[in-house]
């Protein structure tokens, strides 16, 4: 039998009759994982030391008073749906050098992209239905491309041409769509290019104008065969379907014309596998030189793999889980809290995002009205 | 005749959202242990309260009048509002509710150098990676293995992994903080 694993060995502590007996029957007799054992016991301990503040009995009789003063002085009847805002607030300077787009680009079609080329542990059918981020550093980054033989363009920024190939480190990736990237002169416009309605929020932050542009990204297809490189995998496929997109780009008011606030909706793109299984699909890709441990591990633990997106957490953002019109999605805000983006499966199929030079409670108030 | 049941449903709990009488039980059993998670996070028990109000705020806001599925979400969000607090993420809420309460006693255990210790853990923690730091939390605030997954939305059996991470990061993050 294998060494146990040290996350098994930590359980083992903690709620034993949860490990299987056979994990136990191996410790007793392994040498090298007791020791092992003992050593995360000793963590385990100190930690439990350091977390053991004096019990803290709380009056749950005045907490309980308190609340319910400030519920009812602040009417707290109302269900919970977004109220128009009613802050002032001067903008905020200097805008960020990226533009909306790109960003939304990082955001969107980055995701798929990035996920297609990090998680190509998609099973025979992928089709997230819900989002998860993933801390990807610009090592990381660096280490996906060099992996996949990827150009920078090609992470990021989506594909930049309507249809193409790249040649892999273990295979070919190619990609196909009804063409370029076009604007749309109207929300209606835009919803008939792209084949679905375009949702927009009645109640906009303090300092948004109106919509500028409305643009629409066709139906990419994506394809990576794997070459006989990739042992065991020769001649399977994975093929991702995403897209069309539509974005709306939100300007200033008082004459600012810079973007402000972006709104971008997808049908959630779905993946399928030819040839390969998904555990040997996964193996072959978690085993490359190259992929940092740190980022397997994310993906591994990232859930369940057919129905869950990695967002991919730009260096220098935070992120945390949020609920947009309860379902799970993850927000990210930069360190100065003056640009936010949230993504979201929205429960009927579509892939959400909304990003803004806005905080974060503003872009959440925009995406609870899409919800 | 089931439009008109959704509807008396929907009476029932408007009315029962509008009058706080569903939420004070739900409220009772839960408010210990939101408590104790917080302030397993913030360290200081006031603080701890202040966060334990805002979060029960925000159920009474996300759930109307049935608080069936809540009792995970308010301690998940005790966690995260605690490392919000700690990390200066969110302008704090200039509401200050102070609660009374009962703190024992400082044990014989409880020495200076302990003290010492648990603010350097808030420090640590603010530092730490959110995930490493609320899995801490949560299991060394009682959470069982199946609670932390749900609340983190990742497979049981990777508790343990992302728990030995995150044990084995807090004890060189504290060692570095005691030799500066």
């Amino acid at each position: 039998m294998r060494h146990i694993s040290e996350g098994v060995l930590r359980r083992l502590d903690d709620e034993p009759l949860a490990v299987p007996d056979r994990v136990a029957d191996h410790v007793a007799h392994c040498e090298r994982c007791r020791a092992r054992r003992a050593e995360i016991a000793h963590d385990t301990e100190r930690a439990a030391q350091l977390f053991s503040a004096p019990q803290l009995v709380p009056d749950v009789d005045v907490a309980w008073a308190l609340l319910e003063r400030e519920l009812r002085s602040h009417g707290a009847g109302e269900p919970d749906r977004p109220r128009p805002p009613v802050r002032v607030r001067p903008r905020r300077a200097p805008l960020p050098r990226v533009s909306l787009r790109a960003g939304l680009a990082i955001g969107t079609v980055g995701a798929v992209i990035v996920g297609t080329a990090a998680a190509a542990t998609f099973s025979n059918v992928f089709a997230p239905t819900h989002v998860a981020p993933v801390s990807v550093s610009r090592s990381d980054m660096r280490a996906i491309a060099a992996l996949a033989g990827l150009s920078s363009s090609q992470q990021f920024g989506g594909f930049t041409t309507p249809n193409g190939s790249s040649t892999l480190r273990f295979g070919t990736l190619t990609w196909s769509s009804s063409g370029n990237v076009r604007p749309a002169s109207s929300q209606a416009q835009a919803a008939a290019a792209a084949g679905f309605p375009v949702t927009l929020p009645a109640h906009l932050p303090p300092g948004v104008g109106a919509v500028q542009q409305f643009t629409v990204q066709p139906r990419v297809t994506a394809s990576v065969t794997f070459d006989s490189t990739a042992t065991g995998l020769a001649s399977s496929s994975v093929t991702v379907d995403a897209g069309p997109a539509v974005i709306a780009e939100y300007g200033g008011t008082n004459g600012v014309n810079a973007p402000t606030l972006g709104i971008a909706a997808m049908p959630r793109p779905t993946a399928r596998s030819a040839g390969a299984t998904m555990d040997q699909i996964e193996a072959f890709l978690l085993r490359q030189p190259g992929l940092p441990p740190q980022l397997a591990e994310e993906i591994r633990l990232l859930g369940d793999p057919k129905t869950t997106l990695p967002v991919p957490v730009p260096p220098g953002a935070s992120e945390r889980s949020v609920q947009i019109a309860g379902r799970p999605g993850v927000l990210l805000t930069d360190s100065s809290n003056t640009a936010s983006a949230v993504i979201w499966e929205d429960g009927a199929g579509m892939l959400r995002a909304v990003l803004g030079i806005l905080d974060a409670h503003d872009v959440l108030n925009v995406a609870g009205q899409l919800g | 005749m089931a439009l008109s049941v959704r509807h008396n449903e929907r009476s029932e709990r408007l009315d029962a959202h509008g009058g706080t009488r569903a939420f004070e039980p739900f409220f009772r059993a839960n408010y210990r242990a939101v408590v104790r998670l917080a302030q397993g996070v913030v360290g200081d028990s006031q603080r701890a309260q202040d966060v334990a109000q805002e979060v029960f705020l925000a159920a009474y806001r996300r759930f109307p009048g049935d608080y069936e599925q809540a009792g995970g979400w308010v301690r998940v969000a005790a966690v995260h509002t605690g490392l919000n607090v700690l990390r200066g993420e969110r302008r704090r809420d200039r509401r200050q509710l102070r609660v009374n309460a009962v703190t024992p006693l400082p044990t014989p255990e409880d020495t200076v150098i302990e003290r010492e210790a648990r603010a350097d853990v808030r420090r640590v923690l603010g530092r730490l990676p959110r995930r490493s730091a609320a899995v801490l939390v949560m299991r060394h605030g009682g959470m069982s293995y199946v609670e932390i997954a749900e609340a983190l939305g990742v497979k049981v059996g990777h508790v343990g992994t992302l728990l030995r991470r995150a044990e084995t990061a807090l004890r060189k993050e504290m060692d570095r903080e005691t030799h500066f």
